[in-house]
């Protein structure tokens, strides 16, 4: 059985940009290679101008590689039915305010060759996957900025493309935003749809990737499986539910007795201060 | 998400270029660019009035005005026209870059050149519906002016004992004065005219910075475009600086590349009267073909290249 093709290829991409005259060119992008598979949720991250968001224009052929090259699904990304097979949401993307939902989604379907029935049902497919049926007919002008995100996801997935790029997803989104679009990306990997995503919120990447690349100052600094990269291999955690002190108790006895263990920290795991929010707010709504 | 369900998406450049020009088209028109017929309808309404003095006649009578109402009302729609077409081009390109809305769509399998030909075509499109709105009003102002003129003057002739072959001959010119084909005509002149200055203002949009750059650099293009012509063959026949093959072959680059905005004004004949035949009007479409084509093809070999 043949191998699968990567749904993503950047191989040694270097992307140098022009500055002002007699000045050095900035490089912005330093030999960087990715593999995605199918299927996979890909995480990079990294600072403000670390490179996250040249690599997937060059990606997606909205930059020219200085050197290397990208590949979709084995298509070169300077080619354009390379574009077929991907959905693209950027940072904070502003459409056309003067377009409602429905309006959005039927343009962004026509340029990509559906019509008649098949766009109608993924229109509504689409708006019914995002929580947007209630907004559809609204111009986009009166959306919240959670909502546009959730409307440009709902673009980014109208062909059915086998990958999705987000660039900062939730920028600027509030928490509630935010965990509507985490879930939509459950959603999609439940879907096998192929994730690329970057953002410097470190906690979303966490929870929702398979792969991670960390990239600074333009270079890759270390990538692999989330987690491998993240466990500390010396160390296992037991987490128990209502047990009484003696059995603590006796579990620490145990480990005491052992020789080469060391008891590192006991006490209770804490939530995140998102999911205390996100509890609060639905506890007050019921 | 079964992909395999369904057939695979097809869609041609045609297809493509269509659903960004109605998009363009509806955008523009969201933007209430229409309001400015309300305008248009003044001038119009309002051209009935500028009634020159005259001697007392009958050939006089209402003449002046039959000729102020295709004046005024050409001279607005050749300046909403331009107008339109320079700043809603200059506006399209910049303002998707600005919003990010261009990476949405070059992200789809849309060739830039697709991208680029749907924002003309849905500004030619808002100026053609613009023009045709606008048309329909000069017309019927124009029909019913004509009508009572015709009606004055055959009075005023029969109660002076004209015979009725000169009234038949009188009502014949005033009515050449009336709408006719070839007012139809001047205004698809108007049309060439605004589509070559759209064209001009894509190609500069794609390497301009902003919508002022773009609206300033296209108006000056345009006011040289007048005057090209002119300074050209003052150039060639100003003894020895026009006498070489250089200064030939330069003339004939600027006239390339520069359009000569003096073939269009056989609109000024259509207001005296005249008759537009339909040859000139076919070569003013083959000159602003040619320069459509060319400022868009210039346009994409700017646009192909450029990074977002």
């Amino acid at each position: 059985m043949a191998a699968p093709v990567p749904a993503v290829e950047i191989c040694n991409l270097v992307k140098d940009f022009k500055t002002s005259f007699r000045r050095q060119p900035l490089r912005a992008v330093d030999n960087v290679s990715i593999r995605i598979m199918p299927g996979e949720v890909y995480g990079l991250i990294g600072p403000n101008g670390s490179g996250k968001s040249t690599t997937m224009k060059a990606l997606l052929g909205l930059v020219v590689p200085t050197a290397g090259r990208c590949a979709i699904f084995g298509k070169d990304s300077l080619q354009v039915d390379s574009r077929n097979d991907v959905g693209f949401l950027p940072e904070n993307p502003y459409f056309y305010k003067h377009l409602s939902g429905a309006e959005t989604l039927r343009f962004y379907g026509r340029l990509c060759g559906l019509r008649g029935v098949r766009l109608r049902e993924r229109v509504n497919e689409l708006l019914a996957l995002v929580d947007l049926e209630g907004a559809r007919e609204r111009r986009l002008g009166g959306y919240s900025k959670g909502m546009l995100q959730r409307i440009g996801l709902a673009q980014a997935l109208i062909q059915e493309p086998r990958l999705v790029i987000l660039d900062e997803p939730t920028a600027g989104v509030d928490p509630v935003g935010s965990r509507q679009i985490r879930d939509l990306i459950f959603k999609l990997r439940e879907r096998g749809i192929t994730v690329f995503l970057c953002s410097h919120l470190l906690e979303q990447v966490q929870e929702v990737c398979d792969q991670v690349g960390i990239i600074f100052q333009g270079r890759m600094i270390r990538e692999g499986r989330l987690d491998d990269l993240i466990a500390i291999e010396d160390q296992t955690e037991i987490v128990l539910r209502d047990a009484s002190p003696e059995l603590l108790a006796r579990i620490t006895t145990l480990v005491e007795q052992a020789s080469g263990t060391t008891l590192v920290r006991t006490g209770k795991p804490r939530t995140t201060l998102e999911r205390l929010f996100l509890r609060e707010i639905r506890h007050d709504q019921q | 998400m079964n992909t395999a369900a369904h057939p695979p998406l097809t869609g041609s450049h045609c297809r493509r270029i269509g659903v960004i020009a109605a998009h363009a088209f509806t955008q523009l028109a969201r933007m209430k660019v229409f309001y400015f017929l309300a305008i248009f309808a003044v001038i119009a309404i309002a051209s009935n009035f500028f009634d020159l003095p005259q001697h007392v006649g009958p050939e006089s009578v209402g003449a002046n005005v039959l000729r102020s109402i295709k004046s005024w009302s050409l001279g607005a729609m050749t300046l909403f026209a331009v107008v339109l077409s320079v700043v809603a081009t200059a506006l399209l390109l910049p303002k998707d870059v600005e919003d990010r809305t261009l990476y949405t769509i070059l992200a789809k399998p849309v060739p830039r050149f697709d991208y680029l030909a749907g924002k003309l075509l849905g500004v030619l499109l808002l100026v053609m519906v613009s023009l045709g709105l606008m048309d329909v009003l000069m017309t019927v102002v124009l029909q019913i002016r004509t009508s009572m003129v015709v009606e004055q003057q055959t009075a005023m002739a029969a109660a002076m004992g004209y015979t009725p072959d000169a009234i038949a001959s009188l009502r014949g010119e005033t009515l050449a004065n009336g709408p006719n084909w070839s007012l139809q005509w001047a205004v698809c002149a108007v049309f060439l005219r605004a589509s070559i200055m759209a064209s001009l203002a894509l190609l500069v949009s794609t390497f301009s910075t902003s919508t002022l750059f773009t609206t300033i650099v296209s108006f000056l293009v345009y006011f040289i475009g007048h005057f090209q012509a002119d300074a050209r063959d003052f150039y060639l026949q100003a003894g020895h600086a026009g006498e070489g093959s250089f200064a030939r072959v330069a003339a004939l680059a600027v006239s390339l590349v520069l359009p000569d905005f003096q073939l269009f004004n056989v609109i000024d004949a259509v207001i005296e009267g005249q008759m537009l035949p339909l040859f000139l009007l076919g070569k003013l479409a083959l000159v602003a073909v040619y320069y459509a084509l060319f400022f868009t093809i210039a346009s994409w070999f700017i646009f192909a290249d450029k990074e977002f």
